[in-house]
């Protein structure tokens, strides 16, 4: 009986469940405690009355935001640049792990890995400034393209610009941060594998498909599902600090719009209730993606 | 569980002395009524606090610090303005500041924290975006902040006097039922006026050009300054979710870019009126021919702004007078002496005609007014402090600082010394923000001025001419509690998706044909009830 099991292990390690208390009360207090402050979705908040004395007004909040004439577009928003991030933020790592991985020169590996990995570590407010001031009118981006003839545009004002911006920007900063994980991973296939390729014929092309790749897809397929759980979170910080009111058709996304009504209007409730829906779809995103890779693929969370 | 029931319990004690307070606040607005009687008016008012005050309470103050002063000290206490208050009122306060920039976000969190500080310096009934929300009758039904009748009834004699003896700022500073809520920020008369559009007047000059007053003259001269000066974006201006152009030629077409008073007294809301097309068009076909910035809308801070016009891609604005213009003109001079901006006056269609709007603040500057928390333990006290400022001594020291040390008085008026406006390494504003509060609850003084330039002592009068006392929406009027959750529900998806088709119509993205959808939009949205409700509570307020 596994429950029967969890007992006597407790007796048997009891120094090492008490060692896990400290974890659990950090989950408890930080991640779960706050959790009944969602309620506040469903009530009239107001500050000074508190969570408790704040009247109920059941799913009023809900109701506005879904027949509000923002739903569909943050919505479309958010799914479209995840979705954009997932396809060209997701794999961009794992390629150039793979490259990484063909190349010998030690020297010239390590110079490629800490020059892709530095602008994970600029502030994204910095970043942020950077890729204003490279994509004004009259800005080196802008330069470029004059030098070549084309027309000056200003990105960041264009919204068929956005999104393009906020995902190339995304892969340049994290990619060099993403191989790391799975050049780890690599490390971790066995060389004899690739032994027994070679003798069996396998050139570098063979070996990758059959060997290399094969070995990283449970840390890939794990990755994936995480990245598919966070989907509907595009972090509104970096939105936030990019867009402005000619752009908000496509890049004003749910956490955006949470923040100017949330914090900036001081709809709590009305920001809480947008943003429990959001994190219900991440929940049953989360939830679709494992089961598929477990019928699919045997790898999987749980 | 314990907690929880302690918690309870505290609360209970809580509501039952808000209730009280309540109580009291409801009594003695009845001895503010009876005060004002005619009878009661003649009668001396209570003595008010000797100062300085004797006392071992010390107060805490949530508000915003000077930029200028931010830069040499980090708390208001460890100025010289801040220790000179401290020894003149006997009041120990220890004061918290929000980061520059993020006030209205620490606000928020501030009034969601629960735990407020004695006084809060804030926009209180000022309306928009920057005030708290609900207005100040809100604030009061959401215990956040005192009502102050009886306080300043018994505790601020020199607030009482000012009130009773300007019944205009009077009305502005209480609620529709006759609640104080603040100590207001009194601007002095000459300090209403203090932004509009400015204009390189060296290249004028140089182009044989006059200062622009018609908005065809305006196209010529940004036409020559783009062709013959080669500015790549000839007007430009601060973009801050409203652009600032607005005021500047948005008001020839006798509207404006938000809710005004027309001639017959009614509020309109300008976006929507059909005179707003014809003032979109402009903007679209200038900055379809690069008249405009390409880029206004991502100058969110003055960064961007001051390096166009430092760098000569730009020759025209609209600003502030001492922080634009002022701060331009000592730059600008240092690279370039011939470097000269004159103020142009509120263009109109028509030669002659005098400009329906333009800005013009009012009497009572919301955004720097103090409140007393409804937390407070030392609700008297903090009056008693307040109303230092406006007593006579109090008023000489929020203007002009220290006396013998920062200004010094001649034939009787106070000037600043040369300390303050010859001192090598800082400019005047930066010297005076470390010894008076350049924004605050206080009484302003038409003697003092910022202005270093003969160019900004004529700016006040050419903005000043304009129909804006007329057509200016007070921003004082109060909406209900009930009228303001409606309010709070329909602003923020009218103002935002007004915003993104100005935006849009501006950079000719959107048809202009697309505007009579664009209306019928924002009147689905729920306009006309707004304009209701802005109406109502103006009537309101005209009946004060």
């Amino acid at each position: 009986m596994p429950t029967f099991g969890i007992f006597r292990d407790i007796r048997k390690n009891k120094l090492l469940y008490v060692m896990l208390i400290p974890v659990l009360l950090y989950y408890v207090v930080f991640h779960y405690g706050p959790m009944y402050g969602a309620i506040i979705a469903f009530k009239d908040f107001s500050p000074r009355l508190g969570i408790w004395g704040s009247d109920w007004v059941g799913f009023e909040h809900f109701q506005t935001f879904f027949t509000g004439p923002y739903f569909w577009r943050t919505i479309k928003n958010t799914v479209l640049i995840s979705l954009y991030q997932l396809v060209f933020g997701f794999p961009a790592p794992i390629l150039l792990a793979l490259l990484l991985n063909e190349v010998k020169q030690a020297l010239f590996k390590r110079t490629v890995q800490t020059i892709t990995y530095m602008p994970h570590f600029i502030s994204l407010v910095v970043i942020c400034g950077i890729i204003k001031d490279f994509t004004v009118s009259d800005g080196v981006v802008n330069d470029v393209i004059a030098f070549f003839g084309g027309e000056r545009t200003t990105f960041l004002l264009e919204p068929s610009f956005f999104r393009s911006v906020y995902v190339s920007t995304g892969v340049w900063q994290h990619i060099g941060w993403g191989t790391i994980i799975f050049l780890a991973a690599l490390t971790g296939i066995d060389q004899e594998q690739y032994e027994a390729a070679k003798i069996d014929g396998a050139g570098r092309w063979k070996q990758m498909t059959n060997v290399t790749i094969p070995g990283i897809m449970p840390t890939i397929i794990i990755l994936l599902i995480l990245d598919i759980g966070r989907m509907m979170n595009v972090g509104f910080e970096k939105i936030i600090l990019l867009y402005n009111p000619g752009t908000y058709e496509t890049a004003d996304v749910i956490s955006s719009y949470v923040y100017r009504v949330g914090l900036q209007d001081f709809n709590y409730s009305f920001s809480s209730a947008v943003g429990l829906f959001n994190s219900v779809i991440n929940f049953i995103l989360l939830i679709c993606s494992n089961w598929l890779s477990r019928k699919f693929n045997d790898t999987s969370l749980w | 569980m314990g907690k929880y029931v302690n918690k309870k319990s505290f609360s209970m004690a809580l509501s039952f002395v808000v209730a009280s307070s309540v109580i009291v606040g409801c009594s003695t607005q009845e001895t503010g009524k009876s005060s004002a009687s005619p009878k009661a008016s003649g009668a001396p008012t209570a003595a008010g606090a000797v100062y300085p005050i004797s006392t071992q309470e010390s107060l805490t103050s949530w508000e915003g610090i000077d930029t200028n002063l931010a830069s040499f000290v980090p708390n208001l206490a460890e100025s010289p303005f801040g220790q000179q208050l401290e020894k003149e009122t006997g009041v120990k306060v220890k004061y918290t500041h929000p980061a520059d920039g993020q006030s209205k976000e620490q606000f928020n969190l501030l009034i969601a924290s629960n735990k407020l500080p004695d006084v809060i310096e804030y926009n209180w009934g000022g309306g928009g975006a920057m005030a708290y929300p609900g207005g100040p009758e809100k604030a009061i039904a959401d215990k956040v902040i005192l009502p102050l009748n009886a306080l300043i009834d018994k505790q601020a004699p020199n607030l009482k006097k000012l009130l009773q003896q300007d019944k205009e700022l009077d009305k502005m500073i209480k609620t529709d039922s006759g609640n104080y809520y603040a100590f207001p920020m009194i601007r002095p008369d000459n300090g209403l006026v203090f932004r509009g559009p400015m204009i390189r007047k060296d290249w004028l000059d140089e182009l044989n050009l006059q200062v622009p007053q018609t908005i065809d003259e305006w196209y010529t001269v940004l036409k020559a300054f783009k062709e013959k000066k080669g500015a790549s974006a000839p007007f430009t201006a601060l973009y801050s979710n409203e652009l600032n152009i607005q005021d500047a030629f948005i008001g020839a077409f006798k509207t404006a870019n938000r809710f005004y008073i027309d001639d017959q007294g009614k509020v309109k809301y300008g976006p929507i009126d059909p005179q707003f097309k014809d003032a979109l068009t402009l903007l679209r076909k200038w900055y379809a021919e690069g008249l405009l910035d390409k880029d206004f809308a991502l100058n969110t801070d003055s960064k961007a702004l001051d390096n166009k016009l430092m760098s000569d891609s730009a020759g025209a604005t609209v600003g502030l007078l001492s922080g634009g213009m002022g701060r331009w003109m000592d730059t600008g001079k240092k690279k370039n002496p011939k470097f000269q901006l004159v103020a142009a006056p509120y263009p109109t269609l028509k030669k002659g005609e005098r400009a329906f709007i333009g800005q013009r603040d009012f009497k009572y500057n919301p955004a720097a007014s103090k409140a007393v928390s409804g937390d407070s333990k030392n609700a008297e006290l903090a009056v008693k402090w307040l109303d230092y400022a406006y007593s006579e001594k109090g008023s000489l020291l929020f203007n002009f600082g220290i006396e013998g040390d920062s200004y010094k008085m001649v034939n009787n008026v106070p000037t600043f010394t040369e300390k303050i406006t010859k001192n090598e390494k800082f400019n005047l504003q930066q010297m005076v923000s470390q010894y008076t509060k350049p924004n605050g609850p206080f009484l302003g003084d038409s003697r003092k001025s910022f202005n270093t330039f003969k160019e900004q002592d004529e700016a006040i009068k050419i903005w000043g001419e304009t129909d804006a006392v007329k057509h200016v929406l007070p921003l004082f009027i109060t909406p209900t509690v009930e009228e303001s959750k409606e309010l709070a529900k329909l602003n923020t998806a009218i103002g935002s998706y007004k915003e993104e088709m100005f935006v849009k119509f501006v950079m000719g993205k959107e048809p202009i044909e697309k505007f009579d959808e664009y209306v019928s939009r924002i009147k689905e949205m729920g306009i006309d009830k707004v304009v209701k409700i802005n109406q109502d509570a103006l009537d309101r307020y005209n009946k004060r």
